[in-house]
């Protein structure tokens, strides 16, 4: 479903990315893993086109997203309308869960549909209903993020990128900023996710949970994917030395 | 000779006319500002060369000489201006300088995740502007915007230089008449604190107000 060829980045002199290729299956999970600074989340930002990238290709159900070429080999970033209808299909839920302060937990999922999509009020209001009940917090539509607890407020975020439907939902560390007796609450709504069969991307330090979900595992380093494979191969039998490096390292 | 209750009358008339000049200006300067800051996040070099000229200029000088420029400037080439028409023109390019720092201020205090959020929601520019840096940008920047306001007040006495007729105009003219110099500038001065005071009240009831809807946030 998703197919990213030769993604290249560099910020100034550093390359970031040196040509990543990967292939998302429709409801595949992938998890990213590798040591900080690695280009993983650099990874996931791309494909959002939260940052732009120097060279490659990322398509998504055969349609070429962010750029187009042009008949004399250069690229053009596509209008903004395009992007914003592209970035649609997407949804991604970061580190620090980045809600508008000054918006209730229903108001921030009701943005995107009601003023990305131009849903009508009302129908924006019920599918937000729908996504916060989903997250478990049907109860606390009204609160303002600063009256949650981090636990909240992060499946307030995911409840946010999955009322835009989106296809494929980019997790970027999302337990990483929670205090240790929050992180499972937020885990099991990610773990019901995958009986829905939406495709996810995540880039995690939690390895366990990364085992339990993921199809498939990608060991990022220098830009590279290193090593790809299914969980129980890359975490029980890797073979990149670095891989084995890194999970003595982190166990 | 000292002042009588008349002069205070007359006093309390020119007070009301200096709060009106700001105000007024106040009013103008902020809608100026509101244009204004978008040109310094602008996409054009040349737009943001504009607004930094505009700000350059106008904050580098005395607002006094700004007066005295604008008002003969204008009275040279336009003709006759009523020196009110004048001392509110000076008192919104001054204001608008300031404003439109201010605002600048506020936008780049908004987290540069929270653009993320935006743009991966797919939200067209004019939502993003009404929807999220509108409201940001005013939680963030009301208390320095109120000092503005405050100097707003303050720098009206300055159009007495042009001949405008406000509370420091009024008070001189009494003190040649009566020459009660410290009781009438001891008046003038707690007038002019009192728009101040006003001023800063209505401010601190609209910051209560934003808090109690959402905003009291980050301090919890």
């Amino acid at each position: 479903m998703i197919e990213i060829r030769g993604i290249r980045k560099a910020f100034g002199p550093v390359a970031v990315l040196n040509g990543i290729d990967l292939s998302i299956a429709k409801g595949e999970i992938v998890a990213l893993i590798g040591r900080s600074g690695c280009g993983k989340t650099t990874l996931l930002r791309c494909i959002n086109f939260l940052e732009d990238y120097d060279a490659g290709e990322i398509k998504l159900d055969g349609e070429v997203l962010w750029y187009r070429q042009l008949e004399t080999g250069e690229r053009r970033r596509h209008s903004e309308r395009d992007l914003a209808r592209q970035r649609q299909r997407m949804g991604i839920v970061f580190q620090q869960f980045n809600l508008f302060p000054h918006m209730t937990a229903l108001e921030n999922v009701c943005l995107g549909p009601r003023f990305g999509q131009k849903l009508p009020g009302p129908t924006a209001e019920l599918r937000a209903r729908e996504h916060l009940a989903r997250v478990g917090l049907a109860d606390r539509v009204n609160s303002y993020p600063a009256q949650l607890s981090g636990g909240q407020q992060q499946r307030v975020a995911i409840a946010r990128a999955l009322a835009m439907k989106p296809q494929v939902l980019l997790l970027d560390e999302i337990t990483s900023a929670l205090d240790p007796e929050l992180v499972a609450e937020v885990e099991d709504v990610i773990r019901a996710l995958t009986q829905e069969g939406i495709a996810m991307v995540l880039v995690t330090h939690a390895i366990a949970f990364a085992r339990e979900i993921a199809h498939r595992i990608a060991y990022l380093a220098e830009g590279q994917i290193m090593e790809i494979g299914t969980a129980r191969d890359m975490l029980d039998r890797p073979r990149d030395p670095g891989l084995q490096d890194f999970l003595r390292r982190i166990r | 000779m000292a002042m009588t209750l008349s002069d205070l009358w007359v006093m309390t008339q020119a007070a009301s006319l200096s709060l009106l000049l700001a105000l007024a200006s106040i009013a103008l300067g902020t809608a100026l500002a509101l244009l204004l800051t978008p040109l310094a996040f602008a996409p054009w070099a040349i737009a943001r060369m504009l607004y930094r000229l505009f700000i350059f200029v106008v904050r580098g000088t005395p607002v006094l000489l700004l007066a005295l420029l604008i008002f003969y400037a204008l009275a040279a080439f336009w003709g006759r201006i009523s020196p009110y028409t004048a001392g509110v023109i000076v008192l919104t390019l001054y204001l608008a300088a300031l404003f439109a720092e201010v605002f600048r201020g506020g936008v780049l205090a908004i987290p540069r995740p929270l653009w993320d959020c935006c743009k991966s929601l797919g939200l067209p520019r004019l939502s993003i502007l009404r929807r999220v840096v509108g409201p940001l940008v005013a939680r963030y920047t009301l208390p320095p915007y109120l000092n503005v306001c405050v100097m707003a007040v303050k720098a009206s006495s300055v159009l007495s230089i042009i001949s405008v007729w406000e509370l420091t105009l009024a008070s001189r003219e009494i003190i040649e008449r009566t020459l009660d110099v410290y009781r009438v500038l001891a008046v003038a001065a707690i007038l002019y604190f009192l728009m101040c005071f006003a001023i800063d009240r209505l401010g601190r009831r609209l910051e209560i107000r934003l808090a109690a809807r959402g905003f009291a946030g980050e301090r919890l």
